[in-house]
């Protein structure tokens, strides 16, 4: 196991500088200059003294630069201050990408595990009960209510709840970020796909499990329904749902777009998305290199989770004695 | 499970007692903006930049908006040379930095000389080419650092050396001097009759030279000379203005408070002011309805010419006692806050006001003689866009489309905007006169199918119309115009929405016919909306050259009789909107303001639309009466 990890971790850097690679490429295709914007132009010459001072002439001066800042050899060699230094950020002159991503990273963070925290307890509610008694009518209303959770985009939940809980019932305030009571509806709003997704899976997951042997035994031996469901099928039902929490964590911890839009929350999806479409290659490449990360670490989490609560697993991967 | 759960609950705490700051008080004042960008006053052109700037900053001179002109600021008053080229301007001794320091001429020279550097990537830069020698330095500035770049030796020493030349050639080619601490002299190139305006402007700000250093870099592989991000940040960034920065969040907003070693002409009447970006349009509506924002700045909400509506109704059933009211004295807002209370619940509302802007909403034409496929141009012939132009119904568009019934535009200059400056008519509603023009240029229906065709029998190409996406407004303006083309002229349009970025890369390498533009002034003179047209102006979109019309701009700038000099602009702007026809006027910028005035005092509604932040203030006691 501590192989495994150690190796994963190993790993880590090498997926990173492709994940730097692949997405410098890409952010590079995109046409237009970002020094340049919608408004007022400056004289030609100025374009050209920004295009060389952020390296914009020559891609592989550019990516040379930027993998030595973001390495630590930048570092080490005092060309910067922090030790991963993501860059200035090419849209907005005042702040530096690192800025933006601690400013924004605690916020999307906080929504992104409150929203998996709601879609756990909901999700794992609502597969328990149609699980439990497929068919039944209450298996068809939270099938039902699932559905149309993971179909109802989020700009209109995300309205819908502004409307009725912050416009007509005055419960909650409409926008922006600071308080708790202003991280409630972004939360749920951002919760419901995935705790539709949590209970459809774990639904399909106590199905199966139920009809296995091993529980059909537990039933001989005078277990009640409820208490072989509980005792012996959730853990391994639960299975699907955890190889889904790990990327769906690591989704919703770097920011939703549409629910930060909505809510006026200022998160690392809204500027994830702004950012590619003014082209500030700085800060794409430094939010998706943090999304990456996490997504890395969140799959390693998972899987270790996965060989502590089904060892087998860990026996079928281990290399033969 | 359980173990997952413990996890994301630490993770949320962590989370949340990083990011969240408990209740901080509301600001006097919070309205809603665009995102502010920079609040370096020499890199800034954003509206909303500029806006905080006014704030923050005082430059030589201050915008008085019921005045309609430029007043003191930093300076006490100034002094003009007889041939109104050169300029001596007085500071006030006791103007003060928020960090005690006096402020200084040379903090204007230093902030200037910032502009005028192409290190800087100031939008800016041209406002000051006409101070005698600004625009010789700017591009001697240019050669030396692509010579440095060009060279073999780039490290400190040689960029700082280049650094030290640049310094000696500013004092010796621009005629900015600082004779003394209090004294600032100005020499221009022409008369610049805007020259106070421009002083008004907050790009031409002063700025804290020493403060700044210490964020200034000088780069050895280029030469050019760097400010770090932060030097702009609450707490560093020290300014002159009557409001100072306590805060500001990336994207969270800021927040100012009257600055107490503020002494001047301006003194702030506001207490705190926060400004937040909401993005989304409805979002703000609903936070301004439920009392967390007092002043939306740009009302983008789709529903809002419902809203605007409404505001009408209420004050045409009211009008006998708001018209007596402005009789005896009061302002619109006053008028407006001492009408009877507004009944919600009926639909009836008093806070959304259509302000005519400084502004012109218009589409480019394509004046290249081929387009970016090398194929020709129907464009380039001015009898075409004169026939595109008159075949716009403008009165239809306003009524019936955007439904706010800005005022109609013929021409670039906003009709009465600018004291002493008399209007072309430029173009009217004309089909028939329309059609005309297109047979003139050889465009006719020959074979009877509804399309045009030229001698050779060649439809007119599709005529490819280039909009920015993420404004309804545009599009269905560009959906309407498309159908007035069609029936009036026989010609298929066809609509291209880009997103800005991609749409701004069309319109730079001409990748279209018709394009959707537009244009807000920036001082008080028609050459603001004029030099768009300029051959070679970097906001050219159309690449029109016109030798006549560049001409009579030159003329306009030699010219030193201010009567002599108007005629000779209204002569350029008729080339323009009566021959040419680069720009397509359709009407003016209107911007919607959504406040309660019987709640916020002290916003302009001078169509320049420069507020004064440290102006505003809640109005205490709302039963203000200012009737006889």
């Amino acid at each position: 196991m501590m192989h495994m990890i150690a190796r994963r971790l190993l790993q880590l850097p090498l997926v990173l500088l492709a994940v730097v690679v692949v997405t410098f490429a890409l952010v590079w295709l995109i046409p237009g200059n970002p020094m340049q914007h919608e408004g007022r132009q400056p004289p030609p010459e100025v374009a050209q003294a920004m295009n060389r001072q952020y390296s914009l002439d020559s891609p592989v001066t550019f990516l040379g630069g930027y993998l030595a800042r973001v390495s630590g050899v930048g570092w080490v060699l005092g060309w910067n201050t922090a030790p991963v230094d993501f860059g200035p950020s090419m849209r907005h002159p005042d702040w530096t990408v690192n800025e933006i991503i601690r400013a924004g990273f605690p916020v999307s963070a906080t929504i992104g595990l409150g929203a998996i925290a709601i879609a756990l307890v909901v999700g794992t509610c609502a597969g328990l009960v149609g699980g439990l008694r497929p068919g039944s009518w209450w298996d068809a209303s939270t099938q039902t209510v699932a559905l149309i959770g993971i179909s109802i985009p989020s700009f209109v939940t995300g309205s819908l709840l502004i409307v009725l809980f912050a416009g007509k019932l005055r419960i909650f305030p409409i926008g922006g970020w600071g308080s708790p009571s202003q991280a409630i509806l972004p939360m749920v709003t951002l919760s419901l796909p995935f705790a539709a997704y949590i209970a459809r899976l774990l639904r399909f997951g106590l199905i199966e499990q139920m009809h296995t042997d091993h529980l059909r035994t537990a039933r001989a031996k005078g277990l009640s329904r409820r208490q072989a469901a509980w005792r012996h099928a959730l853990k391994n039902a639960f299975l699907p749902v955890l190889s889904f929490l790990g990327p769906a964590t690591a989704a919703a911890m770097t920011g939703s777009f549409v629910v930060e839009k909505v809510f006026a929350i200022p998160g690392l999806g809204r500027h994830f998305v702004e950012g590619v479409l003014g082209k500030d290659i700085t800060l794409v490449m430094g939010i998706v290199l943090v999304y990456a990360a996490l997504l890395v670490v969140f799959n390693l989490l998972v899987d270790v989770l996965y060989v502590w609560i089904d060892p087998r697993i860990e026996l079928a991967s281990a290399p033969s004695r | 499970m359980r173990w997952v759960c413990c996890v994301l609950l630490v993770l949320l705490t962590a989370g949340a007692v990083v990011t969240f700051d408990g209740s901080r008080s509301r600001a006097d004042i919070t309205f809603a903006s665009a995102d502010v960008f920079t609040m370096d006053p020499q890199r800034m052109s954003y509206m909303q930049d500029l806006r905080v700037a006014r704030a923050l900053f005082e430059g030589l001179c201050a915008r008085d908006n019921t005045l309609d002109r430029a007043t003191p600021g930093v300076a006490l008053n100034w002094d003009v040379s007889a041939d109104g080229k050169k300029w001596t301007f007085h500071l006030r001794p006791e103007a003060r930095w928020t960090n005690g320091d006096q402020v200084t001429s040379g903090d204007f020279r230093s902030a200037w000389r910032r502009l005028l550097l192409p290190d800087t990537a100031a939008d800016y830069t041209e406002l000051l080419f006409s101070v005698r020698g600004a625009r010789a330095f700017f591009a001697w500035r240019v050669e030396a650092l692509a010579q440095y770049v060009a060279g073999s030796i780039h490290d400190d020493a040689a960029a700082q050396a280049l650094w030290t030349t640049t310094l000696e050639t500013f004092d010796a080619m621009v005629a900015i001097h600082a004779p003394d601490d209090q004294t600032l002299v100005v020499e221009l190139e022409n008369p610049v009759p805007y020259w106070l305006d421009l002083c008004a402007f907050p790009t031409l700000a002063p700025i804290h030279e020493r403060s700044l250093a210490k964020w200034t870099r000088i780069n050895p592989a280029t030469g050019l000379v760097q400010s770090d991000a932060g030097w702009t940040k609450p707490g560093v960034l020290v300014t002159n203005g009557p409001m100072k920065l306590v805060e500001w969040r990336y994207k969270r907003g800021m927040r100012l408070e009257p600055n107490e070693l503020y002494v001047g002409a301006n003194p702030p009447l506001a207490g705190s002011v926060e400004v937040v970006p909401i993005e989304d349009a409805n979002t703000a509506v609903l936070a301004y309805e439920s009392g967390s924002i007092d002043w939306i700045s740009d009302l983008t909400a789709e529903f809002r010419a419902d809203l605007a509506q409404a505001s009408r109704q209420w004050r045409e059933a009211h009008q006998t006692e708001f018209e007596l009211r402005i009789a005896a004295g009061a302002t619109v807002d006053e008028a407006l806050a001492a009408l009877p209370a507004p009944d919600m619940a009926r639909g009836e509302r008093r806070d959304v006001h259509v302000l005519s802007a400084f502004g012109t909403d218009f589409w480019s034409f394509n004046c290249r003689p081929l387009l970016s496929n090398s194929q020709p141009n129907p464009f380039a012939d001015a009898r075409v866009r004169r026939a595109f132009a008159q075949a716009v119904d403008k009165r239809a568009l306003t009524s019936s489309v955007t439904r706010l019934n800005e005022p109609v535009a013929t021409t670039l200059v906003p009709v009465g905007s600018i004291a002493g400056y008399t209007s072309p008519a430029g173009l009217s509603f004309d089909v028939a006169r329309a059609r005309q023009e297109m047979a003139a240029a050889g465009w006719i229906d020959r074979n009877a199918d509804g399309i045009v065709e030229n001698s050779a029998g060649v439809p007119f190409p599709t005529v490819d119309m280039l909009y920015m996406t993420g404004n309804p407004r545009v599009k269905n303006i560009a959906i309407a115009l498309a159908a007035m083309w069609r029936d009036a002229l026989g010609v298929q349009c066809e609509l291209r929405a880009k997103d800005g970025k991609f749409a701004k890369e069309d319109l730079r390498r001409g990748n279209f016919m018709i394009a959707r533009g537009g244009w807000y002034g920036d001082y008080a003179d028609p050459t603001t909306f004029l030099d768009l047209s300029r051959t070679g102006n970097g906001n050219n979109d159309r690449a029109f050259s016109n030798a006549r019309f560049d001409e009579l701009l030159g003329e306009a700038e030699r010219e030193l009789d201010p009567t002599k000099r108007m005629a000779l602009l209204t002569a350029a702007e008729r080339l323009l909107v009566e021959e040419e026809m680069p720009i397509l006027p359709l009407c003016q910028y209107v911007t919607l303001y959504m406040y309660d005035p019987a709640a916020v005092a002290g916003l302009t509604r001078h169509p320049r639309l420069d507020q004064q932040l440290s102006q505003l203030r809640r109005v205490r006691d709302a039963s203000v009466s200012v009737l006889p």
